[in-house]
């Protein structure tokens, strides 16, 4: 089963080609070589220790967030706010 | 210069001037301004704020010292109820249902928001062109770009239209445009401030911060925004930077990395005033150190080639539904396209369409897992590089603002001219830009979390070259 995907289709943008400026960054990186093994240090890893984590706390939207919200997607059927379609098969 | 918000604090507490009036002649200059800086003007709320300042001032009471001091944010920020539309088609028409945490801030200090500020459509861009209100133009020399991607920021503060604004900061996107236009910028230590709020690029650079133009303004500023933020996980605590521990500095010693100023891109003004800023500083007792340092198409290829990859995920949600103007299709995958093939800049597609490019089985091992790898050795080399100097200072630029007109012909161009900032993003360290040494100014870094030692040196430069 060829599971291929295209850029076009992995962004959602119709047409979408690889560009040349952009590739011409790529082959910069294909063409580095790390200096030794030394590549998993996290250095600049920002994960949050287990023991850190926030609690999980719902917050009630306030009056005026749920206005704006509304405001955003205007198209409302049945009290419901419309999305594009619902699922697709 | 003295600070502009501790000259507007006395004058209001005098009675010099009224907040009011302030206002209005700030608003009266941003809607009259041609240099494309403004997104929209925030004048009914600014004027209700300003009138509340008054009354108080009038009943005797104090005020803080960013009370009233009118202050601009770049168009990516949430403000409740005001427009936030990242200079793009897809978000022109999109409010914001909340307030950012570094905004929310400066609001309880009682600072007022003014403007929303142009810049580059999602902050992708370095000239602030890439966006639907117009090219943002030199504060200096109008036919030239503002730099970007905080474009409007820089050029609202330099022309004083704002006191100080709030951009943001990925691979260069406050320090570039402040060069460009003459003030400070400052991207602080990543995680300082709270980036709750920010509209994600990429999220493992972006960084909020001040432009503004003394060095006390950007430090009051700073402090004011700073601090861990629950709704931030990758935000930190730090400490207050008092104006006492930035007086005088105790910086002995100072690299540079060579193959920033041996290269052939550099401009030969630039270099040559680059060197006598070294010349000065060696002069004053300082010893300074010429760094190795990655060469400079690896450090912009490193950087766009993970920002890309974080910015297709990012924006993976701007699709008609969850956010943005939605172009209705015939079906749901069509419409997620339709949109934002109608709605996305080309820049903006460009990077989107790297981005998957890179993340796509069969290409995530050669490019974007070699990115990360070299990200990590760019980080090791700026730790080493801190156990041998206390500050590395650098051109902001290879060279002088180009036409307008000119970046958007020729993308890598403008990616390579972030050759000089985009390592300090990588590195996630606290790098200022302050309007001096070179014609597009110079960036003090110092190491992660030490943003105290880059405000002193700075301070120290002020009075020295």
């Amino acid at each position: 089963m060829n599971k291929t995907m295209t850029v076009d289709i992995l962004s959602s943008i119709k047409g979408a080609q690889p560009s040349e400026s952009v590739n011409k960054l790529f082959d910069v990186i294909k063409n580095a070589i790390p200096s030794n093994a030394t590549t998993l240090n996290n250095v600049n890893r920002n994960c949050v220790s287990v023991s850190n984590l926030r609690d999980d706390v719902v917050i009630a939207s306030s009056a005026i967030e749920r206005q704006i919200i509304l405001e955003n997607f205007p198209n409302k059927k049945n009290g419901f706010l419309v999305v594009a379609k619902v699922i697709e098969g | 210069m003295e600070s502009q918000i501790k000259k507007i604090h006395q004058q209001l507490v005098s009675k010099q001037i009224t907040c009011t009036a302030l206002v209005q002649e700030k608003l009266d200059l941003l809607k009259q301004n041609t240099y494309n800086s403004v997104n929209s003007v925030l004048d009914t709320l600014a004027l209700e704020l300003a009138v509340k300042v008054d009354a108080k001032i009038a009943r005797g009471e104090t005020i803080g010292l960013l009370e009233g001091i009118p202050f601009g944010i770049k168009d990516v920020y949430m403000l409740q109820g005001t427009y936030a539309t990242a200079s793009s088609d897809l978000l022109k028409n999109y409010k914001s249902p909340y307030t950012a945490t570094a905004i929310q801030k400066l609001l309880d200090a009682g600072a007022i928001p003014l403007v929303k500020e142009n810049c580059d459509s999602f902050g992708h861009g370095s000239s602030s062109e890439n966006t639907i209100f117009g090219a943002v133009k030199n504060a200096i020399n109008p036919e030239l770009v503002a730099g970007g991607s905080s474009g409007g920021s820089a050029v609202n503060v330099a022309k004083e239209y704002t006191v100080f604004s709030i951009g943001g900061d990925t691979g260069g996107s406050i320090r570039q445009p402040a060069g460009y236009n003459h003030i400070y910028g400052f991207k602080p230590t990543y995680g300082r401030i709270s980036r709750f709020g920010l509209m994600a690029y990429a999220s493992s650079t972006d960084c909020v911060g001040p432009l503004a133009k003394s060095i006390e303004d950007i430090r009051i500023v700073l402090n004011v925004m700073s601090g861990k933020d629950p709704k931030d996980q990758t935000s930190i605590t730090s400490n207050e930077i008092s104006e006492e521990a930035i007086a005088t500095s105790g910086v002995k010693t100072v690299g540079y990395f060579k193959n920033f100023i041996e290269s052939d891109a550099i401009d030969s003004q630039i270099k040559a005033d680059f060197l006598a800023t070294i010349e000065k500083l060696k002069a004053k007792g300082i010893e300074v150190k010429a760094l190795d340092f990655f060469k400079s198409d690896i450090l912009v290829s490193t950087y766009y080639t993970l920002a890309m990859a974080e910015t297709a995920s990012n924006l993976s949600r701007l699709d008609g539904t969850n956010y943005g103007n939605r172009i209705e299709a015939e079906n749901l995958i069509e419409t997620y396209a339709v949109t934002r093939s109608e709605n996305f800049s080309e820049e903006t597609k460009r990077r989107i369409v790297g981005g998957n490019q890179v993340l796509s089985q069969g290409f995530s091992d050669e490019i974007y897992l070699k990115g990360l790898a070299l990200r990590d050795q760019i980080s090791e080399n700026f730790s080493r590089d801190f156990n041998e100097v206390d500050i590395i200072l650098s051109p902001v630029t290879p060279g002088a603002p180009p036409k307008i007109g000119d970046s958007l012909k020729a993308p890598l161009a403008m990616y390579l001219s972030d050759a000089y900032t985009v390592g300090f993003s990588l590195g996630q360290l606290p790098t200022l830009t302050v309007p001096q040494g070179t014609s597009t100014g110079l960036q003090i870094t110092a190491a992660k979390n030490n943003d105290e030692l880059v405000l002193q040196f700075a301070n120290f430069l002020k009075d020295t070259i």
